[in-house]
């Protein structure tokens, strides 16, 4: 099971005004709140914190099918570029590539390398983004499963959880697009 | 207030957020903030910080919770404003 998350940089810069009265107060508990106002770079720190939390949320979400919205619930614990997550008596390891320009995380239950694929959308309609990025999990899943694309499909849940159909097998999988970018994880 | 009243101040405060214009245009209580007009999660805040200012309320993690959609917004809004 895996939950990712990515945040394009540009777009949260243009889009979000972290510093605007109340916004982190919002998202954070008092410790990230600390956190963010000790560190070097407090905007790559909220975001990297923001999307440590998606992640997060989506591997929650996988393991009890639901839809809310609770940023602040989920509590991050940083150390280098491993974390841990934790919401109620769920807990998870999530790491994180922070890139010129882009921030990724990966939410597991175990310890392990990250696998989330990037994909650049620079270009496309903003519109088929989300097609695009099905369609490469698709591919990518038939190369890894050696069966023909045409085996696999994709779906949501009525909570918005993504999985993908096998013959009748349910893979879990994770998506996540912003701004340039999508990324996703199986 | 009039519920109509109340959606065309929804309105207001949510169209800068929005990336699906014409989900926005045929805007009911059903509609979701995230699944029809694809407003980013992180813009989602912004939302809710919008109506505390437009409504002079606070809103507490309990009430962001439920945040999804136009409906859930009213009835939070509409609680807020009667206590």
């Amino acid at each position: 099971m895996v939950g990712n998350d990515i945040v394009d940089l540009e777009e949260a810069n243009r889009m979000s005004n972290w510093e605007r009265p109340r916004y982190l107060e919002k998202l954070f508990t008092s410790k990230e709140l600390q956190f963010i106002r000790d560190c070097e770079n407090p905007f790559l720190t909220v975001w990297r914190l923001w999307s440590m939390k998606e992640a997060a949320y989506k591997l929650y979400t996988q393991q009890n099918p639901s839809r809310f919205y609770n940023p602040k619930g989920f509590e991050c614990d940083i150390s280098d570029l491993n974390g841990i997550v934790k919401f109620k008596d769920f807990e998870c390891n999530v790491k994180t590539q922070i890139a010129s320009k882009y921030i990724l995380s990966e939410a597991r239950f175990i310890d392990s390398e990250m696998t989330s694929k990037i994909i650049e959308l620079k270009g496309k309609l903003r519109k088929s983004h989300s097609d695009i990025l099905k369609e490469a999990l698709l591919i990518q899943l038939s190369k890894l499963h050696q069966l023909s694309k045409e085996n696999f499909k994709f779906q949501k849940s009525e909570f918005g959880i993504p999985t993908v159909l096998c013959n009748s097998v349910k893979i879990q999988v994770s998506i996540s697009h912003h701004g340039c970018f999508g990324t996703y994880a199986i | 207030m009039t519920n109509d009243e109340l959606i065309t101040k929804l309105k207001a405060i949510i169209a800068p957020y929005v990336q699906d214009e014409k989900a926005f245009e045929n805007l009911t209580e059903d509609t979701d903030f995230i699944n029809d007009l694809k407003v980013n999660s992180a813009n989602l805040v912004d939302i809710i910080l919008d109506i505390e200012d437009e409504f002079n309320i606070r809103l507490e993690n309990e009430d962001m919770e439920k945040m999804l959609d136009v409906k859930a917004a009213m009835l939070i809004i509409n609680t807020k404003l009667e206590a």
